[in-house]
């Protein structure tokens, strides 16, 4: 009979369609790095490293919608495990697929890069759940990611590993703590609050 | 008098009935997003386009790859809106045709993201113009674009109107990345001049009708889409469709004649007064006095010299006989930022290497000319790198220590000359530019 619960729990959030679909987003990768001949150039996966994650954060920010928000305040156990778990482990289902896609080279825009910005952009994702709701959580991400892709050519200065952390190729200490500083503001505010309720309006 | 249930006096004039759907809601954010996206891509890009007003152009043309996906994104989010309110059926009673009702809801976030692109533009145009070194504001790509953003947010709204699936807006705006990049990276074929937002190169512009097709390209298009949901008659949407496919088929046939060379590219402004002439491209003429400062000294030396190259050009391609190449200035970033050159002493050093003209010999150049080669530019203009040099090869192996000795010995040799005799020395040293072999360099 304990078994219900969390099954109703992960129906109610969409948790198959949603690892079908971070497993939709992996076999897209590994085709578009195979597309780029990727091997021959490590460099050419950038396009990969930046919006596969990107695509897998978005999936797993609208999975944090919860169609039924008023009746879920009313239940007697606390939500922040289920939160902490659903999040959690669709960010490990995630960050252990995608790095598939760019296998060989670890320095330059490898399965680390891969990891760091999955989890960097799940936690923007999830900060913007609280903020803005799960159905538009993917939009600061995409934005920002997508801006800083085209905007860090060339750029300098001490900083840049920091502010330009999705395109840093592998170890840069400032891309990892910005990733995993944006993974555990994001994280924590979504188990500690939740997602923005919203109902039909928008 | 009237008053409303939560005591406001109605205005005096009935709003349109339209104002609500443009100024509440979804919409005004959808070109707050826009300003939002472009201002951090534009902020973080500043130094390569700043001051230069056709790589202005150029990166507001080319952040249509990012800001059109996210634009068609926001139109689905909208398209799906009256499903989620459940107020589908309600807009069936209204007393205006589908394509009106349509219409009602899809246009505010076109609009919208039009403005929030123009409203960047204008802001970056006007962060350009304090300083702008020449040329004139590029503006011919700038309408096309918009009308692009316009399409997306409208194609957007129909899928987002027949797609019922909560991850379809960044699905949609993942393969609108998709269709904008793989042109721009894939191999170069006819296919890339149907991409709306194809990376516009600085040092050439479109020709006039080239972002008229492209409108009607993309604008076609999205209109079609529009026409084939919503019209009373489907089968209008194939006046546009046959609108954008002769004007994609226009695109395609006339090919790379669609960009020309900007003329003013291959035009340079010259300084006459110096020998070596000092010539800068007419595209940021408004440097010319900057170089002239930062080379003053390497002329100064040189004065009475004979064999110099008769200019320092800056054209595209490489220098005519007896040119030598201006150091690069643009693209902007490194050398140039903001209208200043940022290191002009090491812009004079690469300005003497550039005399020497041994750019393109073989790392293995005979050791005599390279001391005479390192002798000349520590005389006319010392590299910002030098001594950082020097000390690591005090620090390296004899053989690296004997080579310092024997180069600083050469420098020595060169400073200690009366004027006359380093005059001749440097005439016959010159008269060996560009030769990587060691016959002719006169000894040191």
């Amino acid at each position: 009979m304990t078994a219900i619960g969390p099954r109703l729990y992960a129906r109610s959030r969409a948790l198959w369609p949603t690892l079908a679909a971070l497993v939709g987003t992996t076999g897209f990768a590994l085709w578009a790095a195979h597309l780029m001949d990727a091997y021959l150039d490590p460099s050419r996966r950038v396009p990969v490293v930046a919006l596969a994650p990107l695509m897998a954060a978005a999936v797993i920010g609208t999975s944090l919608y919860t169609a039924s928000d008023e009746l879920d305040r009313t239940a007697v156990r606390p939500w922040w495990p289920r939160r902490l778990v659903q999040l959690l482990g669709l960010s490990a289902v995630a960050a252990a697929l995608l790095p598939t896609a760019v296998l060989g080279d670890t320095l330059v825009f490898g399965p680390p890069a891969m990891i760091r910005n999955t989890l960097g952009s799940t936690g923007v994702t999830a900060a913007a759940a609280v903020l803005f709701g799960a159905r538009l959580s993917w939009l600061p991400a995409f934005g920002y990611v997508s801006a800083v892709y085209l905007a860090s050519g060339g750029a300098r200065g001490p900083a840049v590993t920091v502010w330009a952390w999705p395109m840093q190729p592998g170890p840069q200490t400032g891309a990892w703590a910005a990733a995993l500083a944006a993974f555990a503001a994001g994280g924590a505010l979504y188990v500690a609050r939740g997602a923005r309720p919203e109902g039909a309006r928008v | 008098m009237t008053l409303t249930a939560d005591g406001r006096k109605p205005p005096a004039r009935p709003l349109h009935p339209l104002r609500a759907e443009v100024v509440r809601g979804f919409a005004p954010w959808t070109g707050a997003v826009v300003l939002l996206t472009l201002g951090v891509l534009l902020t973080g890009t500043s130094a390569r386009w700043q001051g230069g007003w056709a790589e202005t152009r150029s990166q507001l043309h080319d952040s249509m790859l990012v800001i059109a996906p996210l634009t068609a994104a926001a139109g689905c989010l909208q398209g799906g809106r009256e499903r989620r309110r459940r107020t589908d059926e309600l807009w069936e009673t209204a007393v205006r045709g589908r394509l009106a009702r349509f219409l009602a809801s899809a246009m505010p976030v076109a609009l919208w993201a039009a403005a929030g692109f123009a409203a960047a533009a204008a802001l970056a145009l006007l962060a350009t113009w304090p300083y702008a070194q020449g040329d004139r504001p590029h503006l011919g790509l700038l309408p096309g674009d918009a009308v692009l953003l316009a399409a997306c947010a409208v194609a957007g709204h129909v899928v987002g109107r027949l797609v019922a699936w909560r991850p379809a807006a960044p699905v949609l705006a993942m393969a609108g990345y998709l269709v904008l990049a793989v042109p721009a990276m894939a191999s170069p074929g006819a296919g890339r001049h149907l991409d709306a937002a194809f990376p516009a190169p600085v040092g050439s512009d479109p020709v006039w009708w080239q972002p008229v097709v492209m409108a009607v390209w993309t604008g076609g298009l999205a209109s079609a889409a529009v026409l084939a949901y919503a019209a009373r008659r489907r089968y209008t949407a194939l006046v546009p469709l046959a609108a954008a496919i002769a004007a994609g088929a226009l695109l395609v046939r006339t090919g790379d004649g669609l960009w020309h060379d900007d003329p003013l590219a291959s035009r340079q402004v010259c300084d006459t007064s110096t020998t070596p002439q000092i010539c800068v491209n007419a595209r940021y003429e408004g440097l010319l006095p900057q170089i002239r400062g930062a080379l003053s000294e390497v002329v100064g030396r040189l004065e009475g010299v004979q064999n110099l190259p008769v200019r320092f050009e800056d054209r595209p391609g490489a220098p005519r006989h007896g040119e030598a190449q201006l150091p690069m200035l643009a693209p902007f970033g490194w050398s140039v930022v903001r209208g200043r050159l940022t290191d002009p002493k090491q812009y004079a050093w690469e300005a003497v290497v550039e005399l020497e003209g041994r750019g393109d010999c073989e790392s293995t150049v005979d050791p005599r000319v390279r001391r005479a080669d390192d002798a000349v530019e520590h005389y006319l203009a010392p590299g910002p790198h030098q001594e950082y040099f020097d000390k690591l090869a005090a620090e390296g192996s004899a053989a690296e220590r004997a080579e310092l000795t024997a180069r600083q010995r050469a420098r020595a040799r060169l400073a200690s000359m009366g004027e006359e005799e380093r005059r001749i020395w440097l005439s016959a040293y010159f008269a060996t530019a560009g030769s990587c072999g060691a016959r002719g360099v006169p000894a040191l």
